[in-house]
C-alpha cells in the first residue's frame, strides 16, 4: 500500500529526533527491518574480518543463501494473503499443500511425462484446489482459520503419503530439474562484479513477489481484500463481497504452495510426501517472516517488502550463525534466532499498535 | 464465605419521603466540552425517578457519576444523608448502586445461575455451592417475574429481553438499593415492557429506588413517581408525574429556543423516486410507508428501538423485507445485498462510522475507492492516477481537512472522517442517498458542512432519505419530516414543525389533548 | 392509533433447554455423538479385523492415548480462556530430555522424575503464560516463537544426537506388565484420574468457572472482579505441568533411546483432540469429558487403520475429515441458536 507516514493530528509539530527515530523505526516496519539486516550483516562481516568465522560471510555466502529464501519468502507471501484477509486469517496447511502439489507435480511431470510448463501448471491448479477447500470451509461456512487449516494439514499430509505408499517420485526428468535448479547465474551487464544468484530467484522468487505485489497494491483484488481484513461489516456496506474476497485469499495461498513444491522438488531431485512438513514444516517458518514482515494477526495490515526483507534478514541470519558456532549446534541457534525474532516482534506489533496505532 | 445477597429480605420499610441519593451542584467537562454545568437531584427510598432530556442533554454523564464509572468536577453526593465520594464502579457497587446498561454484559456459554455469580460465587469446601446459588437465583428471578427453573438456563439461549432481565437480577443479587435502568425499553417488546414495569414497580415495594431513563416519555405515566428534566448540562428541576403531561415534558426537555429560519426549498412536483408502501419485517417494523421524491429530503426520525435503523437497513439490502414492496422510480425492487442496492442506485451512509464505515489505518482513498471499485478501474486494475483525482476532488468539495489524500482514515477527527465516509458515498452520484445518523459524534462545524453537502446533493436531484434520532438535525435538513413510532410510520410534518410537536408524537403523544394514561402504580409483589 | 404488531415473547413457553438441575447436563450432545461413534468404531473394527478386542490391542489403544489427552486436558482450559498453545511438543522435547538424561546420569526414584518434568514443563507454561496475559500478543504467534526457543533449549540439552541407555524406571507409565494396574496401563488410570479432577475443577470450583468467564467475554469478566490475566497464565502453567507428565508417558511408550524428535506433532494431536471433544475454539465453551473423547477418537482411528492394515498415514486423513465434521456440527448448531434468538427478538 502506500508508503507515507501516518501523521496524527496530535502528533506535536517538533518532535525531538530521537522521539522521531524511535517512530519511524516502530512504525515502518521496513525500516526497522532494514536496520536490523544492516546490524545482522555488520555483525557477521565484523566477525569474518577477525576470524571469527569458520568460514567467510561474504556476498558468495549471502548468494548462495538465497535458495532457502525462495521457498520460505515465497510462502510467508501467501501466509501474508491469508493473514490480511482478517477474521483470524492464517494457514496451518501450507507445509502440507507444498507436499501434496509436490506429489502431484512429481506424478505429472516424471510418470505422465508432461511438458514442464503444464506440469507446473498442474501443481497450481492441485494448489489452489487445496486452498479452495481451505477457503470454502473459512469464508463460506465460517470456520475458524485455525481449525479448518489444522484439519486440512492432516488431510493433505496423509494424502500426500498414502497416495505414493511413502515413497518420493523419483528419475531422471526431476533429477534433471535439480541441474536447473542448482544452477547460479550472472547477473546481465553488472554481473559481472556480484556473485551468482540461484536461478529460482528468477523463475519463481521475483515473479512471485511481482505478482503479488501487483494485486495487492494494483487491482481492484488487492482493494478488496485489504478492506474485508480491515472492516468486513464495512466492506459489506461498502458493497464488497467479502466471503468471495476471503475465499480467494485462501485459494491465491495454494497456488504459491503449488509454486513452492515444484522449487522444493527441483531443490530435493524429488517429490518428497512430506516436503512441507518435516520437521517444523514450512507452515510455521512462513508464519514467523510474515509476523516479522509487519503483517498484523488481526488482519487487514501488511506489506510486500516487508515480507520479503523479513525473509532476507532470517535467511542471512541463519546463513552466518552456523559459521559463528562451531559443530553441529548451528541450526539450533537458527532456532533460538526465529524464537526470538517472532517472539520480539509479536510484542512489537503489540506495542506500535496501542502506542501508535499499529505498523505498516 | 457466602455474600449479600439479601434483596429477599424486606429492607428497611419504604418511607417515601427518605432521601436515599442526593446530588447538588454535579459539574462535569470533558475537554473544552462541559457535559454537565449545573446538575442537583435527590432519588426518594422505593421510588421511580425518571430522567429525561434530549440527546446530548447530559443524562449519561450524571449516570455514569451515580454509578461511579466517571467522577465529577464539582459538587456533592450524599447516600443515605450521609456524603460519600464515588470514585470507581465497585464503590458505587458497595454502596448499593447497581446499573443496568443497555447492551447486557452476560456470559452467553454460561447458566443464568452462573452470570449472576461470577466473580462473587457462593462456597462451601472450596467448591461452588450450586444449590444455595440456585436457589438465590431463583427467588431473585421470581422477584423479577422470570420464571424459577431459568436458573439453569444457558444464557445464549434466552431472549434479548429475557436476557436484560437477567441483568437486572444480576444487579440486584448485591444489597442493591439504588438501580439504575439505563433506556432498558429501548430494545423491548410492548408486552415485554410490561413485564419490566411489573418487576420494577415490586422492586420500588421492597425499597429500592429505581432511576429510569427513557425517551419514550409516555410510558413515564405508567411508571415513575417522579422526573427531572435535563437540558444543556442543567438539570431544569424535579416534577411530581402529576404536574406534567408528554407535551409539558418535551417542552422543558426543548426549551424557548427556535428553531433557526430554514430556507423552504422548493421540490419540483416530479413522481416520487423512491417508495416504500405498506413495508414490514417482522420483528422490527410494519406498514412503513413514505415517498421521496428527487431533489427532496425526507427526515425518518424515530427513537431507539423504533425500527427506523431497520428500515434503512433494508432499503439498502442488508435486511430483506417480507412484506410490503420497494419501488424505484416505480418499479418494484428487492435489494438483496448493499452491492445490489448499489448497483440500483442507493447509497447509504452507514449509522455506525466505526463498525460499519471506516476502514481504520487506511488511507483516505482508499477508503473513498473502496465503494467504487469498478469504476475506478480497468480489466480489474486499479487506475490510481484516477483515484487520487478522486480523492482530492472529494476532500476539496467536501473541505475535509487533511494535508493530503494519504493520510490514515483512523487518525482523524470523527467530523473529517465521516465526511470521507460520505464521500465514498458520492463519487458516483446516487439516485438514492440514505444517511443514517449523518452527524453523530461530529462537531458542530463538520456537522454545518455536512448539511451544506447533503443539501447541495438534494439541489442536484438526489432523492435523500435522513434516518435520524437527532431531532434538531431532522427538524433543520428535512423538507418533510416522518415520525416512526412503535415500528411504523406515524404523522409526516411538514417545514413548519416545531420540535415540541415532533418530539411529542414520537414520544407517544400522538393527539394534543391526549390525557396522560392512568398508570398502575403501587401494587406489587 | 395503531397498535404493534409485534410478536410477544412467548414469556411462558421455556427455552430449548432447561432442565431441573442445578448445572447443564453433564454430558453435552456432542459428547453423546462421539461415545456413539467410537461404539460403532469398535463394533465395526471387531467385526472387521481379527483381535481388536484382544488384550493387547486395547491396551495398546488406551495406553497410546494417554500423553495426548493429558496434554488435551491442559490444553482444553486453554482454549476455554480464547488462548491455544502450540508449543506444547516442543516443551514435551524439553520435559522428556531433561528426564532422560537425569535417568541415565543419577539414580532417581520415579515421584522424582516426574516432579521434575511436572516443575520444567510448568515453568516453560509460565513463560508462554507471562507473555500472552501481560506481553497482550495473540496466542498462537507467541507460543509459535516459544515453540522455537523451547526447541533450541531441548537440542542444547540433547547436544549429541539421542539418549541411549535409558533404565526401565519409567515403564510403570508404558504398556508393558510393569505399567499395568487391574489390568488397565497406569497412564491411562492416572490420565482420567487427572481428567476428573479437571472436570470438577472446571464444573464445581469457582477458579474453573472463571476460565469460562475470561474466555466469554474477558471484559465483561474484569468487570465482574475476575482476575483474568492470572486466570490465563495459570491456564498455561497448568498446562505445561501435564506436559510434563505426558513426557514421562511418552519415554515410557519408546524404547531405551529418546529421539529429537520425541514429541513432534503432538501439538496438532491435542488440540485435534480438543475440538473433536466440541470445546469452541472461540473461548468460553468446553468440557475435559469431551476432549478426552476426542482422543479416544483419534487413537481409536489410528489403531482401527493399523488393524485393517491400511497404510497408516491414512488415519490423520481421517483425523483431519473428523475435526470438520465435529466444528461444522458445532457451527451448524450455533447458527440455528443464533437465528432462534433473533426469531424471539
Amino acid at each position: 500500500m502506500t508508503t507515507t507516514t501516518p501523521a496524527p493530528v496530535a502528533t506535536p509539530v517538533r518532535d525531538a529526533l530521537a522521539a522521531r527515530v524511535l517512530r519511524a523505526l516502530l512504525t515502518q516496519r521496513t525500516v526497522l527491518i532494514v536496520v536490523l539486516l544492516v546490524i545482522v550483516l555488520a555483525a557477521f562481516m565484523v566477525m569474518d574480518a577477525n576470524g571469527y568465522l569458520t568460514g567467510p560471510y561474504d556476498g558468495d555466502t549471502l548468494a548462495s543463501a538465497l535458495i532457502n529464501l525462495v521457498p520460505l519468502a515465497m510462502l510467508a507471501l501467501a501466509q501474508m494473503l491469508v493473514i490480511v484477509s482478517g477474521r483470524g486469517g492464517i494457514d496451518l496447511s501450507i507445509g502440507s499443500t507444498v507436499s501434496l502439489t509436490g506429489m502431484v507435480f512429481g506424478f505429472a511431470y516424471q510418470n505422465w511425462d508432461l511438458p514442464l510448463i503444464v506440469a507446473v501448471l498442474v501443481a497450481m491448479i492441485a494448489g489452489a484446489l487445496c486452498g479452495a477447500v481451505n477457503g470454502f470451509l473459512i469464508a463460506y461456512l465460517g470456520f475458524p482459520a485455525l481449525i479448518a487449516t489444522l484439519a486440512t494439514y492432516y488431510g493433505y499430509a496423509s494424502i500426500a503419503l498414502v497416495i505414493n505408499a511413502q515413497k518420493p517420485v523419483t528419475g531422471d526428468r526431476i533429477a534433471a530439474l535439480y541441474g536447473a535448479a542448482a544452477q547460479s547465474v550472472e547477473l546481465p551487464v553488472i554481473g559481472a562484479n556480484l556473485p551468482n544468484i540461484p536461478v529460482g530467484v528468477f523463475y519463481f522468487l521475483l515473479p512471485t513477489v511481482v505478482v503479488v505485489y501487483l494485486i495487492v497494491a494494483r487491482t481492484t483484488y488487492g482493494r478488496r481484500l485489504f478492506a474485508t481484513g480491515t472492516n468486513d461489516v464495512a466492506g459489506r456496506f461498502a458493497g464488497i463481497d467479502v466471503r468471495d474476497t476471503r475465499f480467494k485469499a485462501y485459494l491465491l495461498a495454494g497456488v504459491i504452495a503449488g509454486l513452492v513444491a515444484v522449487v522444493t522438488t527441483a531443490q530435493f531431485a524429488s517429490a518428497r510426501p512430506d516436503a512441507g512438513t518435516s520437521g517444523n514444516g514450512m507452515a510455521l517458518p512462513a508464519i514467523t517472516i510474515a509476523v516479522l514482515g509487519g503483517v498484523a494477526i488481526t488482519g487487514g495490515i501488511g506489506r510486500v517488502a516487508g515480507v520479503v526483507l523479513a525473509g532476507l534478514l532470517v535467511v542471512w541470519l541463519n546463513a552466518g550463525i552456523p559459521l559463528a558456532i562451531s559443530g553441529n549446534t548451528g541450526p539450533q541457534f537458527q532456532l533460538l534466532a526465529l524464537g526470538v525474532v517472532l517472539v520480539f516482534a509479536a510484542l512489537l506489533n503489540g506495542l506500535t499498535t496501542r502506542r501508535y496505532g499499529g505498523t505498516k | 464465605m457466602t455474600e449479600n445477597t439479601t434483596i429477599a429480605d424486606p429492607l428497611t420499610l419504604p418511607d417515601t419521603g427518605e432521601a436515599r441519593l442526593h446530588l447538588t451542584g454535579i459539574s462535569k467537562r470533558f475537554g473544552a466540552v462541559r457535559a454537565i454545568r449545573h446538575a442537583d437531584m435527590t432519588v426518594k427510598a422505593g421510588s421511580v425517578h425518571a430522567l429525561v432530556g434530549e440527546n446530548g442533554a447530559g443524562k449519561s454523564t450524571l449516570i455514569k457519576i451515580i454509578a461511579g464509572a466517571e467522577s465529577a468536577d464539582t459538587g456533592e453526593i450524599s447516600f443515605e444523608s450521609a456524603p460519600v465520594r464515588i470514585s470507581s464502579t465497585l464503590e458505587a457497587i458497595h454502596l448499593g448502586i447497581a446499573t443496568v446498561y443497555q447492551e447486557p454484559q452476560l456470559f452467553a456459554e454460561l447458566t443464568v445461575s452462573e452470570n449472576i455469580f461470577t466473580g462473587r460465587e457462593l462456597k462451601t469446601g472450596g467448591r461452588i455451592d450450586w444449590r444455595a446459588q440456585n436457589d438465590r437465583v431463583v427467588e431473585l428471578l421470581e422477584l423479577i417475574g422470570l420464571p424459577g427453573r431459568y436458573a439453569t438456563a444457558v444464557v445464549g439461549t434466552l431472549s434479548i429481553a429475557e436476557q436484560q432481565q437477567v441483568s437486572i437480577a444480576k444487579a440486584l443479587a448485591g444489597k442493591a438499593k439504588v438501580l439504575i435502568l439505563d433506556e432498558p425499553s429501548a430494545i423491548l417488546t410492548d408486552a415485554e415492557i410490561d413485564v419490566l414495569f411489573t418487576v420494577v414497580r415490586r422492586l420500588t415495594s421492597t425499597g429500592v429506588s429505581v432511576i429510569y431513563i427513557s425517551h419514550r416519555l409516555d410510558e413515564l405515566f405508567r411508571i415513575a413517581d417522579e422526573v427531572t428534566v435535563m437540558r444543556d448540562g442543567t438539570t431544569l428541576g424535579t416534577f411530581g408525574i402529576g404536574e406534567l403531561s408528554v407535551r409539558r415534558i418535551v417542552e422543558l426537555m426543548v426549551g424557548g429556543i427556535i428553531a433557526d429560519e430554514k430556507p423552504v426549498r422548493q421540490i419540483a412536483d416530479l413522481p416520487a423516486r423512491l417508495e416504500l408502501s405498506a413495508l414490514g419485517l417482522t420483528g422490527h417494523f410494519h406498514n412503513v410507508n413514505l415517498a421521496v421524491r428527487p431533489g427532496e429530503i425526507v427526515g425518518l426520525y424515530g427513537l431507539v428501538g423504533s425500527g427506523v435503523s431497520e428500515i434503512a437497513a433494508t432499503v439498502y439490502g442488508i435486511e430483506q423485507a417480507d412484506s410490503g414492496e420497494i419501488r424505484l422510480d416505480g418499479t418494484s425492487i428487492r435489494p438483496k445485498s448493499p452491492r445490489h442496492a448499489q448497483k440500483l442506485g442507493i447509497a447509504l451512509l452507514p449509522a455506525n462510522r466505526k463498525l460499519e464505515g471506516m476502514f481504520s489505518f487506511q488511507p483516505i482513498s482508499f477508503n473513498i475507492s473502496a465503494g467504487h471499485l469498478p469504476l475506478l478501474s480497468k480489466g480489474g486494475w486499479v487506475n490510481r492516477k484516477r483515484e487520487t483525482e478522486v480523492a482530492r476532488d472529494m476532500i476539496r468539495r467536501l473541505a475535509v481537512k487533511t494535508p493530503s489524500e494519504k493520510q490514515n482514515i483512523g487518525a482523524m477527527s470523527g467530523g473529517n472522517a465521516q465526511k470521507v465516509v460520505l464521500a465514498r458515498q458520492l463519487v458516483e452520484r446516487p439516485e438514492v442517498l440514505v444517511l443514517a445518523e449523518p452527524t453523530q459524534g461530529v462537531d458542530v462545524g463538520a456537522k454545518e458542512e455536512i448539511h451544506r453537502i447533503i443539501t447541495a446533493l438534494a439541489d442536484e436531484g438526489t432523492a435523500v432519505l435522513v434516518v435520524t434520532s437527532d431531532l434538531s438535525e431532522a427538524l433543520r435538513i428535512s423538507d418533510r419530516l416522518i415520525v416512526v413510532r412503535a415500528g411504523t410510520t406515524t404523522v409526516e410534518f411538514g417545514p413548519d414543525a416545531t420540535q415540541v410537536d415532533v418530539l411529542a408524537a414520537a414520544a407517544g403523544d400522538l393527539h394534543d389533548d391526549a390525557a396522560p394514561e392512568t398508570t398502575t402504580k403501587g401494587e406489587g409483589s | 392509533m395503531s397498535t404493534s404488531t409485534l410478536p410477544a415473547p412467548p414469556s411462558d413457553a421455556p427455552p430449548a433447554k432447561i432442565r431441573r438441575r442445578v448445572l447443564p447436563s453433564p454430558v453435552t450432545g456432542q459428547e453423546f455423538v462421539l461415545i456413539g461413534v467410537i461404539v460403532a468404531l469398535w463394533l465395526l473394527l471387531a467385526l472387521f479385523t481379527r483381535g481388536f478386542f484382544s488384550e493387547l490391542t486395547l491396551i495398546s489403544l488406551v495406553g497410546y492415548m494417554a500423553p495426548v489427552a493429558t496434554i488435551g486436558i491442559g490444553m482444553t482450559i486453554i482454549i476455554i480462556t480464547g488462548g491455544i498453545d502450540v508449543s506444547v511438543a516442543a516443551n514435551v522435547m524439553v520435559c522428556s530430555v531433561i528426564v532422560a538424561k537425569t535417568m541415565v546420569g543419577y539414580d532417581t526414584s520415579v515421584p522424582v522424575l516426574v516432579l521434575l518434568a511436572v516443575v520444567v514443563g510448568a515453568l516453560l507454561g509460565l513463560v508462554n503464560g507471562l507473555l500472552i496475559a501481560y506481553g497482550r500478543v495473540h496466542a498462537i504467534i507467541i507460543t509459535f516463537g516459544t515453540a522455537n526457543l523451547f526447541q533450541f533449549l531441548g537440542l542444547q540439552i540433547f547436544g549429541s544426537n539421542t539418549v541411549n541407555g535409558i533404565p526401565r524406571d519409567l515403564k510403570v507409565f508404558g504398556i508393558g506388565s510393569e505399567g499395568r494396574v487391574l489390568g488397565l496401563p497406569l497412564a491411562f488410570l492416572i490420565t482420567i484420574a487427572l481428567a476428573a479432577l479437571a472436570w470438577v475443577y472446571l464444573r464445581h470450583t469457582a477458579g474453573g468457572r472463571h476460565f469460562y468467564a475470561v474466555g466469554g467475554d474477558a471484559h465483561a469478566a474484569r468487570l465482574a472482579g475476575v482476575r483474568v490475566q492470572r486466570r490465563q497464565m495459570l491456564a498455561y502453567v497448568i498446562t505445561g505441568g501435564l506436559v510434563g507428565l505426558a513426557a514421562c508417558f511418552t519415554i515410557a511408550l519408546g524404547t531405551s533411546t529418546v529421539q529429537q524428535n520425541i514429541g513432534s506433532g503432538v501439538e496438532l494431536a491435542a488440540i485435534a483432540a480438543v475440538v473433536i471433544g466440541g470445546t469452541s475454539i472461540m473461548g468460553g465453551r468446553g468440557s475435559v469429558l469431551g476432549t478426552v473423547l476426542g482422543a479416544l477418537l483419534v487413537q481409536t482411528v489410528s489403531t482401527g487403520v493399523t488393524q485393517l492394515k491400511w497404510p497408516s498415514q491414512l488415519s490423520d486423513l481421517f483425523v483431519g475429515i473428523a475435526i470438520v465434521i465435529a466444528v461444522g456440527a458445532d457451527l451448524l448448531r450455533e447458527r440455528a441458536r443464533k437465528n432462534k434468538g433473533r426469531s424471539t427478538r
